[in-house]
This record gives C-alpha cells, sequence and structure tokens, in this order.
C-alpha cells in the first residue's frame, strides 16, 4: 500500500491523489449498491436480508414481487420506483399470487392445504409461503440457515403450531404440543443429534399439500398412514400393523417418556386396551420400573453417604 | 468358584533373607472372570457413551458426544455393536458357569442367603457405630447385589434392546404398546446400572479409602493376606482350616 501510494504521489501532486482515492473509496459502496438494488437508500435493512436471498443470486430485483419499476441504474431516488403496477407490501391472501407467477406446481399444491382453507375463510395468520420460506431472506431449501431446511422444519412449524393463544381459536382447535409430542419420538432424537435422513413435520404431513388428518385425500389420514410411513426412503417393505396406523401418531410417541402410560385419563376409551394392553399391565410394568430405579439408587446412594459418613467417627473400621 | 480355589494359595516369589515365607496371595478370581469383567468394562463403557446421549437428547452434551464417536450412524452402529457382544458374554457367563463349571450349582457361594439381609442390617447399624462390621464369607451382600443386579440387567436391558432393535418383528408378536415400554425400560434399567456402577460400584472399589485408588483384584485377581483378613474374614478361616487339615493328612 505504502510503495503503491508513494508511486502516486510521486506522478500526481498529492492533494490532488488524496481527494481523487478518498472519492473512490466513498463512492464504490453506493455507486454498486444503487446499481445493484434500487431501494437500498430508503429500505437498507430490507435489502440487506435480500442479499442472502436465492432470488438474488438469481438475478431478481425488488420489483419482480412487490411491482413497480425497477431502475438499476438509478442514481436519485426515483418516483419511478413506485409507479406502474406497483403493490408495495401484498396482503397475506396475496402472497401466494405472487410466488405463483413462477412456482405453479408449489402454489397449486399449497391452494389445497388446510392453511389456503383457513385464509380462504377469513383467517389470514395461516401459513403462507414466506411463513416457511422467509419473506426477504429466501433462502435455497438445502442451506441450512433456510427455514425450510429438513434440520430446521420442526422450529418454523412450531412458530405458529407451539403457540397457545392462536393454535386454541375456536375456529382451529389444534393441540399445541405437536412439537413437545414430536420431541419424544426417535426421529427428533436423531435429528437433534445432526442425523439428518429422519421424518421431520413435512415428511409426514407433506410441505405444500398439508391436509388435516380427517381428509380422507391426507397424508396422515389413517388409511394412508402405511403409506406415508413406508416411503421410498423411510419405511419401505414394513407391514404396518393397521392400528399403528390409526391416527394418534403424536400421542403415540408420547410413549417414549411414558406420558400417555403415566397418565391414563388422557386416553380414549377405546384405545385404552391397546395402549396399556391387558389390565392396563403397560402401566404396571412403567411404574414398577420407576419405583425400582429410583429405590435402589436411593438406597445405595444413601449406603455410600452412610459409609463415607461414619469414616468420621471410627478412625480404624478394621 | 470350584472348591479348590479355595486352597488355591500362591507365594510371592521373592523369599525374604530370613528365609521365612513371602507375602501370600489369595486367588480371587480366575483368569477367566478377569477376561469376563474387562469385555464388561469395554461393552458397558461403550453403551453408556452411545445410550445416554438418546436418553437425553435435548442436553447440550448430547451432540457433543455424537459426534466426538462419529455421528449419529456411528453412534448406532458402536450400541449395536457393543449390546451384541455384551449379549454373547452373557451367555458364555451362564454356559460356563453352569456347565462347564463342575461345582454343584446349590453350593455356589453367590446365591443371596438369609445371612446377607442380617448383614445388610447389621451394615446399617454399623454405619452408625451402634454394632460391629459384619464378617462376611467369600461375597459380602454388597457384592451379591452388585452380580445380581447386573445379571437382572443385562436380561432386561437384552430383551428390550431386541424389541427396539427389531420393532416390526416385534410388533407381529407383541402390542404395539409393548414396544414403546421396551424403550421406557430399556433406558429407565441402564440409567439405573449407570448410576449404579458410577455410584455405588465404583465407591465400593474405587473411591473408598480402604481401596483408593483402586482394588487390584480385577487386574491380577489376588487379595492379599491382610485384605482377606478384613474383608473376607469366613472365608480366610475356612481356607486356614482346609490347609491345616491336608498338611495334617500329607505330613512332610
Amino acid at each position: 500500500m505504502l510503495l503503491i501510494g508513494a508511486s502516486v504521489c510521486s506522478l500526481l501532486k498529492k492533494k490532488y491523489a488524496m481527494i481523487l482515492i478518498a472519492a473512490l473509496i466513498l463512492l464504490i459502496p453506493v455507486v454498486s449498491a444503487q446499481q445493484d438494488v434500487s431501494c437500498y437508500h430508503c429500505h437498507t435493512e430490507v435489502v440487506t436480508q435480500f442479499r442472502n436471498n436465492i432470488h438474488y443470486q438469481g438475478g431478481f430485483s425488488c420489483a419482480d414481487c412487490h411491482g413497480g419499476v425497477s431502475e438499476s441504474n438509478a442514481t436519485v431516488i426515483s418516483a419511478n420506483a413506485m409507479s406502474g403496477n406497483f403493490i408495495g407490501k401484498p396482503s397475506r391472501d396475496h402472497i401466494t399470487d405472487i410466488c405463483s407467477k413462477c412456482h405453479s406446481q408449489e402454489a397449486s399444491d399449497y391452494k389445497q392445504s388446510i392453511h389456503w382453507y383457513a385464509i380462504q375463510k377469513g383467517h389470514p395468520e395461516a401459513a403462507t409461503c414466506t411463513d416457511c420460506h422467509g419473506v426477504h431472506e429466501i433462502r435455497a431449501i438445502a442451506d441450512n440457515k433456510s427455514s425450510s431446511n429438513h434440520q430446521n422444519s420442526p422450529a418454523t412449524c412450531a412458530k405458529c403450531h407451539s403457540n397457545k393463544e392462536l393454535m386454541s381459536a375456536w375456529y382451529y382447535g389444534i393441540k399445541a404440543d405437536r412439537i413437545d409430542t414430536y420431541k419424544e419420538s426417535f426421529h427428533w432424537k436423531a435429528l437433534r443429534n445432526g442425523y439428518n435422513v429422519v421424518a421431520t413435520c413435512s415428511d409426514c404431513h407433506n410441505n405444500h399439500i398439508t391436509k388435516s388428518h380427517e381428509d380422507p385425500s391426507s397424508s396422515t389420514y389413517p388409511d394412508n398412514l402405511p403409506k406415508t410411513c413406508g416411503k421410498e426412503g423411510c419405511h419401505p417393505g414394513t407391514r404396518f400393523d393397521a392400528k399403528v396406523a390409526a391416527g394418534l401418531v403424536h400421542d403415540k410417541e408420547s410413549l417414549h417418556t411414558g406420558e400417555l402410560v403415566f397418565n391414563q385419563s388422557r386416553l380414549e376409551p377405546q384405545m385404552k386396551a391397546y395402549f396399556l394392553g391387558p389390565f392396563d399391565l403397560a402401566y404396571w410394568i412403567a411404574i414398577f420400573f420407576k419405583i425400582l430405579t429410583t429405590g435402589v439408587i436411593g438406597l445405595f446412594a444413601a449406603m455410600v453417604v452412610l459409609d463415607f459418613a461414619s469414616r468420621f467417627k471410627i478412625h480404624r473400621r478394621w | 468358584m470350584r472348591k479348590q480355589s479355595l486352597i488355591e494359595v500362591s507365594y510371592s516369589k521373592e523369599l525374604k533373607g530370613d528365609n521365612t515365607m513371602g507375602e501370600v496371595f489369595f486367588k480371587r478370581f480366575t483368569f477367566n472372570q478377569l477376561v469376563q469383567h474387562w469385555i464388561m468394562i469395554g461393552t458397558f463403557m461403550a453403551l453408556v457413551v452411545t445410550g445416554m446421549p438418546v436418553k437425553f437428547p435435548d442436553a447440550w452434551w448430547s451432540p457433543v458426544i455424537i459426534n466426538m464417536v462419529g455421528g449419529f450412524e456411528m453412534r448406532t452402529l458402536i450400541h449395536h455393536a457393543a449390546g451384541i457382544s455384551m449379549v454373547v458374554l452373557g451367555i458364555y457367563h451362564v454356559t460356563f458357569h453352569v456347565f462347564v463349571d463342575k461345582e454343584s450349582l446349590l453350593d455356589r457361594k453367590v446365591w443371596p442367603t438369609l445371612k446377607d439381609a442380617k448383614d445388610f442390617w447389621q451394615t446399617v447399624l454399623f454405619y452408625f457405630g451402634k454394632a460391629e462390621n459384619p464378617k462376611y464369607g467369600r461375597y459380602s451382600w454388597k457384592e451379591k447385589f452388585d452380580y445380581w443386579g447386573a445379571f437382572w440387567g443385562m436380561v432386561m436391558l437384552c430383551v428390550t434392546g431386541l424389541i427396539m432393535m427389531f420393532p416390526f418383528i416385534a410388533m407381529e408378536y407383541i402390542p404395539y404398546a409393548y414396544v414403546h415400554l421396551a424403550t421406557i425400560i430399556h433406558t429407565d434399567e441402564a440409567l439405573l446400572a449407570t448410576l449404579f456402577i458410577f455410584i455405588v460400584h465404583w465407591w465400593n472399589v474405587h473411591y473408598s479409602p480402604e481401596v483408593f485408588p483402586m482394588s487390584k483384584a480385577w487386574l491380577t485377581g489376588n487379595l492379599s493376606e491382610e485384605q482377606m483378613k478384613h474383608e473376607h474374614p469366613l472365608e480366610y478361616e475356612e481356607i486356614m482350616r482346609q490347609m491345616r487339615e491336608r498338611s495334617e493328612k500329607v505330613p512332610d
């Protein structure tokens, strides 16, 4: 640097050189930002997020979603940017329309989902494209920072599905413990430890065609469950007991921690015999092992403590 | 285990200058038993390290350990391999001590007796300074509990482990709920075994001031005369009695 500076100074008069260098340094980010994304002047934060967007890397600009005129070489703020078919912030029921301009297959899948159904019924807080994929920071699915990445799928769904107020609204009435019960399954235990080829929310419920388990065409409808679980890459060729697939998968998964075994009151009467076996045997066996574990460790830990304590009184035990 | 072993007493090779007897060692475990114990230690540790991260998946150390052993698939592989090794060890142990070992099953010193219950209570009293330390034979009640605890634990963990390893095959024979119940039993039983070994067993053989840093019986299979007198006085007396009888029978 010093050498270059010295040589430049020797060629030009010193102060002109200094002004030139300073002007260049100042201009580079301003000019490049303006050339790059026209809205940068005012929407700095949004454009910064947009730079991580897969669409930005693919050459899209603000106007492709928000409408209006994109003047990529504008050196001043232009009123033209908000002219023409400018949308601004699209309403939640119109977000799909924008995405469907290019992603028509995904949009038509989504429009069969229970999320879209809820939006149409006048509940705009139901999930739309941006809730799962991000608003300005839409990353590629394979990017592990993407909220729609396989690894992040449970956290993304939990944003809404663990929200008790939202889920308990009278028109939904969905249980808010879906993620908690998923976390008791082996799928989560493996996923949490970086083993990626296990099922997350979208693998069973589908990513775009998410339907209620009461809908006969849903992947989680009891009759369709053997097919869903037996998908290629999951458990193909496994003969599932018809009752295994009888729904309540999340509640069954909570058998892993014994919650359902111990909390008999949560069981539907007709499922009780199935879950607990004859004479509620599963319940009693589980209780037996809890008592055995705490009892034996409690007793013997107490013996160790007593043994240790007794040393202070009895100097020579032998 | 064998009757003969009771009088298997070896003398250290270095004789003292005054030509009196060297230090006496008492055979505690045969080499066969030592190797079984070493394999048990290896497989048990591998199972604990690869199993506990799945029992507590949300703990901060869970992914750390999984990454350390080489990822989740490797964890499962190690856990299955170590589990099968332990089952084979258990089968070998039972086969050897039931069919190969000649001593009659009922004469084994390892069966729990009424004396053990009494010893247990006397130990509690001893800890409070109200009684003498109980005199033990070949196995104290603690050692018997260790042994039968491991025995029961291995049976339970083997059965439930196989159910978890082949859940869909198991489901053809037992109700669905019992497959999930196997995970409760397997992990609870494993936690019990882990805590028992780390707290109780290690206290008895490592941390206890009598043996600290460790009782070398697990490496050499021998006990010194001093240890023998203090930890297994009844067995010591029995051996001494048998040796006396023997030397009376065969005068040299």
